[in-house]
């Protein structure tokens, strides 16, 4: 025990050197030829575009990382991916608080056809190879440092809900590699994450244009500007010379009634959702199902909203009229109360589970599997159209309307406090 | 099962019941719609029982449904107050229009037009368009 103690001071020595000689490095490297940056406007009223300005070292290749510095949203994901090399499914689910809301990394002109030839894979493109190829992961830093959780998921925990068990944090390494993963997930296309608008001049003289799309996060954003001197090719390993600027900032605003909601992460004019969740409850009352049928897919189509964020949100907004709709039935004793809650206690488990399938899936695979269920719907309500159909209805229609005559002169008989039905529900 | 209902007596496959609702609830509250359109004919067709014991009935299993799911999407960080809350008035001023205008036109046109809407809708999301 007492030698074991003794070891200690040395490790920690060691450690420290280990963590301090990197650092005081590359520390070296930035203080000595850092980019100079400047900007042309410190403000934008949702969103704009800026003009970032600066020397580098002549020769130097120059990229600009943006980031929302105080605005942080919630990405996941879930592998559920055949691992080639083990053939293993891994089931992991990854989550981080810390996603910058908004996030793009500006990049030299010339490399214009590698964003082009990643926009030509489609949905299927891969941030890290283009980062790769483009050289920008040199600049890629702020979702390199977000804290990830991992969690160890398994069918069954899915199945009763759980996300599983939290694995050990990932190292530095494995953060970044999985936080390239979160940042495609969450923004998606090319374009949003990638501009290819830096240009330089011989003698390292650069101006770049940052392009903020309306509805994006307020708040302070950071400006950091990387220069690349030289890359060393050896063999598959890369030694990049880069330096960096310091931190300018820029501030977005919003005004009402564009609003910025937290959990999704973009702003959005809130007389929209209204509009559209108006005429589409409407319409659902007329076509006989609830309006979120077509308002979610909707609203993930038309807008940047996160599909959790979407199913999470429309849910509660039927509880009201389903508890009032309930009350009126129940008043006149039109419920069977057996069969309801029979039922319903196997939908209390479904209803347990759903929500952490939601999680689980992306966006793509939420509005694929959508798809399909509005066709079931459809051929649904089509059979609903049907002569056969609308001649049974229509009688089925006729028992109802009595029954529910009989049951509210019931109601009323029982209110004023006369011999309660002969045919009352036991 | 045995139910009885306004002096009437049906027999009930709760296994088929309970299996459909089971995933109905599931696809229902991972999608975040309510499961209404399916769950009238699972009760009224595959349970065979009449429309008017199912209109009140499917509603209260719904109900639970939507509460459970409400709670574990809210569990899970799902809720943006701020979108509910310019949601939430639209919906209840849409489910007071809705029957207002509803009796105004004839269902079975409305039925064929939300039948081509949703192909459309339901394509676009598939990408084949």
């Amino acid at each position: 025990m007492k030698q074991r103690l003794r070891l200690y001071p040395y490790l920690a020595w060691a450690m420290a050197l280990l963590l301090a000689l990197p650092a005081a490095s590359a520390f070296a490297a930035e203080a000595g030829n850092g980019p100079t940056v400047a900007i042309d406007k410190t403000t934008l009223d949702n969103g704009g575009e800026i003009t970032v300005t600066g020397k580098a070292p002549a020769g130097a290749q120059v990229y600009v990382e943006v980031a929302s510095a105080d605005k942080k949203v919630r990405a996941n994901r879930f592998d559920g991916k055949k691992d080639p090399k083990t053939g293993k499914i891994p089931y992991k689910f990854y989550i981080t608080q810390e996603m910058p809301a908004f996030y793009t990394i500006l990049v030299p002109k010339a490399m214009q056809t590698e964003l082009d030839a990643a926009k030509a894979d489609g949905k299927g493109w891969k941030y890290s190879e283009v980062l790769k190829k483009t050289g920008a992961d040199a600049a890629y830093s702020v979702p390199a440092k977000i804290k990830i959780d991992s969690y160890q998921a398994t069918i069954m925990a899915s199945i009763i809900g759980s996300r599983g068990t939290l694995l050990e944090p990932m190292d530095e390494k494995e953060t970044k590699r999985e936080s390239m993963k979160l940042v495609k997930g969450r923004f998606r296309s090319v374009g949003k994450l990638l501009a290819a608008n830096v240009e330089t001049q011989p003698d390292g003289a650069y101006t770049a244009k940052i392009k903020v799309p309306a509805g994006q996060a307020p708040g302070q954003y950071s400006v950091v500007v990387t220069a690349v001197t030289e890359r060393i090719k050896d063999g598959d390993k890369e030694t990049v010379k880069k330096a960096k600027s310091e931190a300018v900032t820029f501030e977005n605003t919003v005004a009402f009634p564009t609003i910025y909601l937290d959990s999704a992460g973009t702003s959005i004019n809130l007389l929209w959702p209204f509009v559209l969740c108006l005429a589409i409850s409407i319409f659902g009352v007329l076509m006989g199902a609830g309006g979120g049928f077509i308002l979610n897919p909707v609203l993930v189509s038309l807008f940047p909203l996160p599909h959790t964020i979407v199913a999470g949100t429309v849910m509660p907004t039927v509880l009201f009229s389903q508890g009032s709709g309930i009350y009126n039935y129940s008043k006149i004793k039109f419920i069977n109360w057996k069969l309801g809650i029979g039922i319903g206690c196997a939908m209390l488990v479904g209803g347990f589970i759903g929500p952490k399938l939601t999680e689980m899936i992306t966006l793509d695979q939420f509005k694929f599997a959508f798809g399909l269920i509005l066709i079931v719907l459809a051929g649904l309500m089509f059979w609903q159209t049907t002569p056969g159909y609308l001649e049974k209805n229509k009688k089925e229609q006729a028992i109802l309307k009595e029954f529910k005559k009989r049951a509210e002169e019931c109601a009323k008989r029982a209110e004023s406090g006369t011999t309660a039905c002969p045919t009352d529900q036991k | 099962m045995k139910v009885d209902f306004w002096g009437h007596e049906f027999h009930v496959n709760m296994v088929v019941g309970c299996i459909g609702g089971f995933l109905i609830a599931v696809m229902s509250s991972m999608f975040g719609f309510g499961g209404g359109p399916f769950m009238v004919p699972l009760m009224t067709v595959a349970l065979g029982l009449p429309m008017y014991i199912v209109v009140g009935s499917s509603l209260l299993a719904i109900f639970f449904n939507t509460a459970m799911g409400t709670m574990r999407h809210m569990q899970f960080g799902n809720f943006d107050l701020l979108l509910f809350l310019c949601m939430f008035p639209a919906a209840l001023l849409g489910g007071y229009l809705g029957p207002q205008i509803a009796k105004r036109v004839s269902p079975l046109v409305v039925k064929r037009v939300a039948c081509a809407g949703l192909v459309v809708l339901a394509l676009s999301l598939l990408g084949v368009f």
